[in-house]
Order: structure tokens, then C-alpha cells, then sequence
């Protein structure tokens, strides 16, 4: 597989005459959304003054304006950027993603599917709105993996009864085989409580409020600050997460830089990256040429694509095949 | 009234530190378990993978005999904990020096069956450590309890004593990996 360099390398030489192409029609739409938004800006400012010197008040009037103002903005937003996006991920993700490897599929509006995402049971609450894109799908030395940016959400009433949404997870969302056979589950989660309790508390309260299965407790100090284990059977989730399983995901945790929820359940891998926002999305504000975007893209793929190969998921053990 | 609640309080904590108690040595007998059925399976390829080398391994013959033996030491029912944690010790690195041994002869390294046994040795090695790591966890867990404060004194009323940890060494930490092996 590719070095992150090299990708780097393949993304300002091999795309470069693409980037420059879309980075002018990135200036283009900027200077046209800048526009646009000064225009709306300027009508709701003259509307809204219009109404408080005609009433002398601030009433609701004033806010409906503003917030239609601020809504007709969002859709201009994505009405505009919409064929922009779609060039983007054509000629800039796609490549990427054949880059890394030329068996992968990748569908722009794809994304990893409702059921494979609750069967992981890493989140239990039920699911009101479910959303995602970038799905990439395929097979790395024989092992498949599917993964996709993914935003699931649950809503509640309030007293007034308006609705409000919130997140129950956000981010790249990997499944793969796992090259070893297990029955039970075992669920490995970011650890809140040991880091805000500290250990002895933390732990008291790890084992008092498991959805998840038992505690399990690891034996690696880095991996157990960071990471609470659940699981089905003390002496599997330990088969499972071996010394050197543990080390990998220290590994994949310091890259990918945002939370990890992880489940081994019925001979798969269900990998969370929690990084609260949509991936792989171009900016119009920013220059794609900028090392650091493109560090973004390329990091998340190579991350997601580079599983099998960290954490040897291609070494099957003989009680697999 | 006050004294009865209190009284009532005192009972209810007693009862909670007895449970708690008896519940970490059972785990540890539960796990404890946990590695005999794998380190049974592992009794159980010894004689095959003594059959299937020995015509070949003439210079290795002491060895066979010797993993043979305990081996049988091992099998012994009424074999004590300690015991068996250190007959265990003692097959897991003559197992290994086999493996190594297997190298020298290029015959069993292409021989299938020899192979086939290699890798559910590798198998169940990786489960053996993995429920010798699930031991020690709950023999830690234990030992704490009976050492700290205040289940320390029901510990002592109730007769439990501390348990040994199996030692893990650097190279049992990952189990002998065949397959590596034989990729050299």
C-alpha cells in the first residue's frame, strides 16, 4: 500500500491540472457567494429596519426576517456549491481512493447501511435520522472492508414542543472481517470515566454501568487510560485484543486524532471514528491546494484503507478458513 | 429504632464485602477453567505431533521423551494449582524448542500434517495466553481485595489467602508463532 507521502505526492502531481481547474471555479463561486450573501444581508437589514422604525419596537417580526435571511443564505449555500462538491469528489476523492488501492469502488452518495451500523451495537439509542456519503467499498488482500462518512441522530420534544436534534454519532464508520473466530461480543470505548474520575472511581463506575457486558480490564497502561473494555467473556475479549492488538489501536487512536468505538461482534470489526463532522467535503473558503486539506483527505483514507493492514486482519488463523 | 437501622446498615455492608469476596475467587476458579480446557486441548496435540516428528528427530529423541512425560505428569487430575501452573511453564518451552527443532528438518517443513499441527498449536496458544492474562487479571483483583481495607479483615475471617500470578515472560507474552516460522 501507499505511504501518506507518496499520496501526497499523487494528489499535488497526478491531480494538479484538476485542483487548478476546480480551485478556479472555487474562486469563482467564493467571490459569487460573497455576493450573493451581502445582497441578502443588505435586504434583511433594510426590511428589519423598516419594520422597527415603523413600530418602534423590537419585535418578532425583526427575528422572523433574520432567520429567514440566515435560511435563504443555507439553501443558496448548497444549491451553489452542489455541482461544485460533485466535481470534487470525481475528480479529487475518487482518484484518491483508486489510488490506494484500484479494487475499491467508491459512490459518492453511498454510504454504510443502517443495519450494519446498529448491528455493531456500540450505540443503543434508537435512531431518528440517518444519514451519510463517500462509501467506499472492497476487498484489501482478500479481507473485505466497507466504510463511510455516517451521522446518526435521535430527536427530542421540548416543553414548547419544538424538536430538537441530536448527535448520537458522527464520523467515519469502518466494518471489516475480523481474521479471528469468536462467539460473544466485545466492545472497546473511548474512556470517559477513568479520565475524569480517576482510576479508582472510574472503574467502580465502569463496572456499575455496563450496557455493553462486563468490565474487562486490560493490561496495557496506555491502552487502558484511554480505552474501556466490555465484553461478553473475560478470557475472549483478551483473545481477541492481544498485546500487540492493543498497540496497533494506541496507533490508530494518535492518528485519527478523535474518539474510538470499536465492537467485535460475529467475526467482524465495527471501527467509529468520532471526528463530529462530514469528511472528505470540499471547501469553498479554503484553497484545496492548502498541504493541510489535503493532508485531511489523504490521512482519513489511509487510515480507514490502511486497517486491514495494521492491524493484520490478513492473517487469517487456521480455525477461520 | 436508631441503633436497629444502624445494626441493619453494618449487616448490609458485612453481607455486601462477603459477596464481593466470594465472587473474586470464584472468577478466578471460573477463569482458572478457563485455561484448563485450553491447556487440555494442548495435552491432547502433544502425542500426535510426538508421533508424526519422532522418526525424523533422532538427535531431539531426549526431548520428545521428556515433553512426553510431563506431558502425563500433566494430566494428572489431582494435580494442585501451582503444580499445574508449573508443569505448564516447563511444556510451553519445550514445545517451543520443538517448533525450532522442526526447522532443521526441511522433510517436516513441507510435511502437511506436520504443518496442520503447527498451526492449531499456534491456535491454542494464542488462547492459552489470552486465558492466562484473564487469570491473572482476576487473581489481581483478588489479591487486592484480601490485602486492602476493610475486606482485608473478612479475608482473613474467612480463611482466603493470596494466589500466584502465572509469570508471563517476553517470549510467552506472544505465543510461539509457528507461522512466523515457517515464513522465514
Amino acid at each position: 500500500m501507499k505511504s501518506t507521502s507518496e499520496l501526497t505526492d499523487f494528489y499535488y502531481k497526478t491531480l494538479y491540472p484538476d485542483l487548478k481547474t476546480i480551485e478556479e471555479e472555487r474562486l469563482r463561486l467564493k467571490s459569487k457567494l460573497t455576493t450573493t450573501f451581502a445582497f441578502i444581508g443588505l435586504i434583511a437589514a433594510i426590511v428589519m429596519y423598516g419594520i422597527y422604525d415603523a413600530t418602534g419596537t423590537l419585535n418578532d417580526g425583526i427575528f422572523i426576517i433574520g432567520f429567514i435571511a440566515v435560511a435563504i443564505g443555507g439553501v443558496v449555500y448548497k444549491m451553489t456549491v452542489r455541482d461544485y462538491t460533485q466535481t470534487f469528489k470525481q475528480k479529487v476523492i475518487r482518484p484518491l481512493v483508486r489510488a490506494i488501492d484500484e479494487q475499491l469502488s467508491y459512490q459518492p452518495e453511498g454510504m454504510v447501511g443502517q443495519m450494519r451500523f446498529e448491528r455493531s451495537g456500540l450505540f443503543r439509542r434508537s435512531i431518528d435520522r440517518y444519514g451519510g456519503n463517500d462509501y467506499v467499498r472492497g476487498e484489501i488482500d482478500g479481507v473485505p472492508i466497507e466504510f463511510s462518512d455516517l451521522h446518526a441522530q435521535y430527536q427530542t420534544k421540548d416543553s414548547k414542543g419544538n424538536t430538537h436534534w441530536h448527535t448520537i454519532f458522527q464520523g467515519l464508520f469502518i466494518v471489516s472481517e475480523f481474521n479471528k473466530h469468536f462467539k460473544g461480543t466485545t466492545y472497546v470505548l473511548p474512556d470517559s470515566a477513568q479520565k475524569s474520575f480517576g482510576t479508582l472511581i472510574g472503574q467502580w463506575l465502569q463496572s456499575t454501568t455496563g450496557s455493553h457486558g462486563e468490565l474487562v480490564k486490560m493490561d496495557d497502561p496506555e491502552f487502558e487510560k484511554h480505552f474501556v473494555v466490555y465484553a461478553s467473556d473475560q478470557i475472549e475479549a483478551r483473545y481477541i485484543l492481544t498485546p500487540s492488538l492493543m498497540e496497533r489501536l494506541n496507533r490508530i487512536r494518535k492518528r485519527s486524532k478523535a474518539e474510538l468505538y470499536i465492537a467485535f461482534v460475529s467475526s467482524h470489526l465495527y471501527l467509529g471514528i468520532s471526528t463530529k463532522r462530514d469528511l472528505f467535503e470540499p471547501s469553498v473558503f479554503q484553497s484545496l491546494l492548502r498541504l493541510e486539506q489535503a493532508m485531511e483527505y489523504i490521512g482519513y483514507l489511509h487510515l480507514a484503507i490502511g486497517m486491514v493492514e495494521e492491524l493484520k486482519l490478513n492473517q487469517k488463523l487456521w480455525s477461520k478458513s | 429504632m436508631t441503633a436497629l437501622i444502624i445494626a441493619a446498615v453494618v449487616v448490609l455492608i458485612l453481607v455486601l464485602m462477603y459477596n464481593s469476596l466470594v465472587g473474586k475467587k470464584n472468577q478466578v476458579e471460573n477463569i482458572f477453567g478457563g485455561i484448563d480446557t485450553q491447556l487440555k486441548k494442548r495435552y491432547d496435540l502433544i502425542p500426535n505431533l510426538v508421533a508424526s516428528v519422532q522418526q525424523y528427530m533422532q538427535h531431539e529423541r531426549t526431548l520428545l521423551e521428556k515433553v512426553t512425560e510431563l506431558r502425563t505428569q500433566a494430566m494428572n487430575p489431582r494435580l494442585s494449582d501451582e503444580k499445574k501452573m508449573a508443569l505448564d511453564h516447563q511444556i510451553s518451552g519445550m514445545l517451543g524448542s520443538i517448533m525450532v527443532a522442526v526447522e532443521n528438518y526441511p522433510e517436516l517443513k513441507a510435511n502437511e500434517n506436520v504443518m496442520h499441527l503447527q498451526q492449531t498449536l499456534h491456535e491454542v496458544e494464542e488462547q492459552i495466553a489470552a486465558a492466562r492474562r484473564a487469570y491473572n487479571q482476576a487473581v489481581t483483583d483478588y489479591n487486592n481485595a484480601i490485602e486492602m481495607v476493610p475486606t482485608n479483615f473478612m479475608a482473613q475471617w474467612m480463611g482466603y489467602t493470596r494466589k500466584p500470578v502465572f509469570e508471563i515472560s517476553e517470549t510467552q507474552r506472544e505465543a510461539v508463532d509457528v507461522k512466523a516460522l515457517f515464513d522465514r
